[in-house]
């Protein structure tokens, strides 16, 4: 078996599947709109939910300044004023009771602090127990603290006659986090949607491509020509390789425009590191299509072989330091655990991959393993 | 309900398309009772299509048919209950035996379970099913499948019965045998209509009618439609058949060449004088030694290339 | 010369309960067209793929063009074209793309194959659908340019899966004219198929029923064998003199045409008076008896006969 052989059947076999992507509707749609429509759809519900976000008041200061903030917040398209509060039990009834999403409490001597151009003390109290929407609301409130700060320190740099930049930050909003100390915010979300979705896409693409072969019968072309197994693998690998590589690109180009959220550091290993991750989705897609009877079977299989493990174990949603120790081997096995650490560094920490070459040679290895699986299972059989 | 004055299938610029398709083009036909109507053509000619259509189970795109004096477009759920229908690909649940299938179609058809005792109990009887009863019918042979597959289409003794290519794979004898179960059928008073792309056993209709790209190219009884060739068709005993071919295809008399066994069939144009002279000289000119030549009874499917061939139409 | 071009010893093919293929013993000289020729589940197509490697064997020895098929799958396979049953070719990818993707696979060289391909549409009269996709050629095309595909390694030997059926009568024609034309190339060629019109075209033939070879000869040898005189009877209705006739003593064989017999009988078996006269007995309507000769499908219904007899 000569080496230009081996490329020259592997590159037909790629060929005819690029066309074939290119050719079937299908096909075209799950790898254009589903990336773009899943992420579409989490966008939705968390703007819905934003709308929804209604907000307690535990002034400690009654102060102009106080009130200032507290009008500016009921104002803002995010929040809706719900009452002002006495206590703290109030609050934790209103939260746990569902009335509202989250709470401010301002301290004594807050009017006074800002006054002096000093930075004035702000609680915020979030329901961690709905993660999502506590992360969101924390990112909201942020910003529009941000602003009104802002403002601030320009109005009262403007009546000392100072640069605005000489001045400090005059409201300093501490976050306290109710129930869910580990609280992911919307920056935290979105590369990891962004990992879930692809993992899960990329196996899904790949899932349909033997045994749709087989189901409509070129498959019996293919396998009576001399081709080797791993030449038939590499050869469907190529093709969506790349496909999911654009995918990526797709995702990122998406959260950018919906959320405001663009990967801060490497792009371009963010890409890499993103084929390497997504090779060993690939491949259990593959491997999947190599032994599932039928199309629709192989579907659901990537589904869920990709989907829930991503989901569950990897740190998506709950850590994996706080799972069991059987959990967080598992974990270690499973490409999205790596990959998460390292799309999130680059998305919030704005670095490249160097830092990281622990998890990227993880991923390089689970890849290959997968490759390796997906060779093996494939019969050139009909039995 | 039954309406047996009338003709058994009344089809009138009956057409079907499929967005740019046309899979169906403004066909015609009239059926009797108690004949058997052999639709016969290639896959994709439009069989199946046209069957589906007078089932109901395709709304028409134009045009109208009856079925039993049912109109096919409005009137379905009445049609369904008047029809039998065997479809082309194996209908019958192969984990449930050929009995427990009976019943189950019975039951569909709302045949009680008196009746249905009795039902089985007959078509036992006509079809021959008694070895096979209770066996699973995804462990019998294809020509067993497809006597059963016909006693569950006609369980609830319909008028009217639509077979989609039953004999295509079957053995010589099933295949005999299921053409006599057909004739019994139109004996008791049933009419059969039957698709099939096998140009030979379509002799034993009563009437055929030849689709060809969704159009009725011929539409008459077997033995008139083979003595439009009569006198035409040839069998050429040579030493070299495939030269033989070879040497007679560049002919421009010549309609119809191929093999068939080690001899020659070939068909001549018509109104030709003298053809076996003119034959053995295209042979002789390409030093071909001629044994015998002699004219043979023509076949249906001769009939057919003769329809469709001779225009030089392929299939586009 | 001397070694056959394809050959199986015992060849043995389980699946669970059912025996598929069943020490099945086969020899084709090169340059042969052999018709194996058997009912749906004979064990037509479990041989093909037998052939091709695409099935394991539980037993038995196969040679196809000198080489062992159960060492060397891939020797063989580049030595092989197959049609398959079902449509082998890419649905979206035109009949260019599809040939350049068996070219690729074989690894030919494309000058070669380019004049090989030429050739070849030509021949198919495909030339001018070439950027047609596959998914949208009709039956006939499709087999067409499935055999193309399969043609364009210029295999030693050609492996049929009924390769017409349900194929228009012209496109058949075309596909049998590249096939005869194989033989002087050198080429072998296995065609299975359930019909005997399509059989009685072959050079030779295998019946094949249970898995086995039950009887192998040209077409002329297996009529001879297994039908001894043959009379037509122009009656009506069939059905009834079908049976009548069926019974009667030394007849092997009837089948019935639209309006007429066929019955088999053995060469001391009722004469055409007789069997006339014993129709108008039940009061049938003869309207005439002739002799005439006996063609590959009378043999094939004469010999399911025999077998089920035995």
């Amino acid at each position: 078996m000569s080496r230009p052989d081996t490329l020259r059947r592997t590159l037909a076999v790629a060929r005819a599947e690029w066309i074939h992507n290119w050719r079937d509707p299908r096909s075209l749609a799950i790898i254009i709109a589903l990336p773009i429509m899943l992420l579409l759809l989490y966008g939705y519900a968390i703007n819905f939910e934003l709308r929804e976000l209604t907000f307690a008041v535990q002034d400690w200061d009654r102060s102009e300044q106080s009130a200032d903030l507290i009008d500016t917040l009921a104002r803002s398209d995010y929040f809706t004023f719900h009452s002002l509060v006495e206590t703290g039990e109030q609050i934790e009834r209103l939260i746990e009771g569902g009335e509202v999403r989250f709470a401010i409490v301002i301290m004594p001597g807050f009017g006074e602090q800002i006054a002096a151009g000093k930075t004035g003390r702000v609680q915020v109290l979030l329901d961690g127990a709905d993660s999502t929407t506590a992360g969101i609301a924390q990112g909201y409130l942020e910003g529009v603290m941000r602003a009104h700060s802002a403002r601030l320190m320009k109005r009262w740099a403007k009546s000392r006659g100072i640069p605005a930049s000489a001045a400090q930050p005059p409201i300093q909003p501490e976050p306290r986090v109710l129930y869910n100390p580990e609280l992911k915010t919307a920056s935290f979300i979105v590369p990891g949607l962004i990992a879930v979705i692809m993992t899960m896409l990329a196996a899904l693409l790949t899932s349909g491509c033997i045994v749709r072969e087989r189901e409509a019968g070129s498959f019996e072309g293919l396998a009576s020509s001399p081709i080797a197994p791993v030449e038939i693998i590499i050869g469907k690998l190529l093709p969506y390789a790349g496909i999911a590589v654009f995918d990526v690109m797709l995702c990122i180009a998406t959260g950018g425009l919906i959320f405001h959220i663009w990967p801060s550091g490497d792009r371009a290993a963010l890409l890499v590191v993103s084929l390497v991750y997504l090779i060993a989705s690939l491949s259990i897609g593959l491997t999947i299509s190599s032994v599932a009877r039928s199309h629709q079977v192989a579907t659901l299989i990537a589904f869920l072989t990709t989907m829930l493990p991503t989901m569950l174990l990897t740190g998506f949603v709950f850590p994996v330091r706080s799972m069991p120790k059987l959990l967080q081997y598992i974990s270690q096995m499973i490409p999205a655990t790596h990959f998460l650490v390292v799309i999130r560094a680059i998305y919030l920490k704005g670095t490249g991959v160097g830092p990281y070459i622990r998890e990227v040679t993880a991923l390089a290895l689970i890849s290959l393993v997968f490759v390796v699986v997906a060779a093996k299972a494939f019969r050139k059989s009909l039995e | 309900m039954p309406r047996d004055g009338g003709p058994a299938i009344e089809v009138n610029a009956l057409t079907k398309r499929f967005g740019d398709f046309v899979a169906v083009d403004h066909i015609s036909f009239t059926i009797d009772r108690g004949e058997v109507f052999g639709f016969l053509g290639p896959n994709g000619a439009g069989k199946s299509t046209t069957i589906r259509m007078l089932s109901g189970l395709l709304l028409p795109s134009e045009g109208s048919a009856t079925v039993d004096g049912l109109d096919v477009g409005t009137e379905t759920a009445t049609l369904r209950t008047r029809i039998g229908y065997m479809p082309q690909l194996f209908s019958l649940y192969p984990d449930l035996t050929t009995r427990e299938n009976l019943e189950f179609y019975g039951g569909l058809y709302g045949v009680g379970d008196d009746a249905i005792v009795r039902r089985i109990e007959e078509l036992t009887q006509t079809i021959g099913l008694q070895s096979v009863l209770d066996q699973l019918t995804g462990t019998l042979s294809t020509g067993w499948r497809q006597r059963a597959a016909l006693a569950c289409a006609i369980v609830h003794e319909p008028p009217i019965v639509f077979l989609d290519e039953p004999t295509s794979g079957v053995d010589q004898q099933a295949r005999q045998q299921f053409w006599d179960l057909i004739a019994d059928l139109a004996a008791g008073g049933t009419t059969v209509l039957v698709t099939t792309h096998l140009m030979e056993e379509a002799e034993r209709c009563t009437r055929l009618g030849m689709i060809s790209r969704g159009s009725l190219i011929a539409l008459d009884t077997p033995r008139a439609l083979l003595e439009t060739l009569e006198g035409l068709v040839f069998v050429v005993d040579v030493d070299e058949p495939l030269a033989g071919v070879r040497a007679l295809s560049e002919r421009s008399f010549v309609r119809d060449v191929g093999l068939s066994g080690t001899r020659i069939r070939v068909r001549v144009a018509e109104d030709l004088s003298d053809v076996r002279a003119r034959l053995g000289q295209a042979l002789a000119t390409a030093g071909i030694a001629v044994r015998e030549i002699r004219p043979t009874r023509p076949s249906l499917e001769d009939v057919f290339v003769a329809l469709v061939g001779d225009a030089g139409g392929e299939d586009q | 010369m001397a070694e056959a071009s394809v050959r199986t010893k015992g060849l043995c093919k389980r699946f669970g309960e059912i025996v598929a293929v069943d020490g099945l013993d086969l020899r084709v000289e090169a340059g042969e067209i052999f018709g194996l020729v058997g009912s749906d589940g004979a064990g037509k197509t479990t041989t093909l793929r037998l052939l091709t490697g695409l099935m394991a064997p539980d037993s038995g020895e196969i040679m196809v063009a000198g080489v062992d098929v159960r060492a060397y799958p891939e020797d063989a396979r580049r030595r092989l074209g197959y049609l398959p049953q079902t449509f082998a070719l890419h649905g979206d990818l035109s009949i260019a793309e599809n040939i350049r993707y068996f070219a690729d696979l074989f690894c030919q060289d494309l000058g070669e194959v380019a004049e090989r391909r030429d050739e070849l549409l030509d021949a198919t009269g495909l030339a001018e659908f070439t950027e047609r996709r596959a998914q949208d050629l009709s039956g006939g095309m499709k087999q067409k340019a499935a055999l193309i595909c399969a043609l364009i390694h210029r295999p030693t030997v050609l492996l049929l899966d009924e390769p017409t059926r349900g194929v228009d009568p012209v496109s058949r024609r075309d596909l049998w004219q590249i096939v005869y034309e194989l033989p002087a190339e050198g080429v072998t060629v296995i065609v299975a198929t359930p019909d005997a019109d399509e059989a009685e075209r072959c050079s030779r033939i295998g019946v094949i029923a249970g898995g086995a070879i039950v009887d192998a000869g040209t077409p002329e040898e297996l009529v001879a064998r297994h039908t001894a005189r043959l009379i037509e009877v122009a009656t009506e209705p069939t059905r009834q003199a079908r049976r009548l006739v069926h019974d009667m003593p030394g007849v092997r064989a009837v089948s019935a045409l639209g309006g007429h017999l066929r019955v088999s009988l053995e060469d001391d078996g009722p004469s055409a008076d007789e069997i006339s006269s014993a129709l108008a007995d039940e009061g049938l309507r003869v309207e005439g008896v002739r002799e005439v000769e006996p063609r590959l499908e009378d043999a094939l219904l004469a010999l399911e006969v025999e077998r089920d007899a035995a």
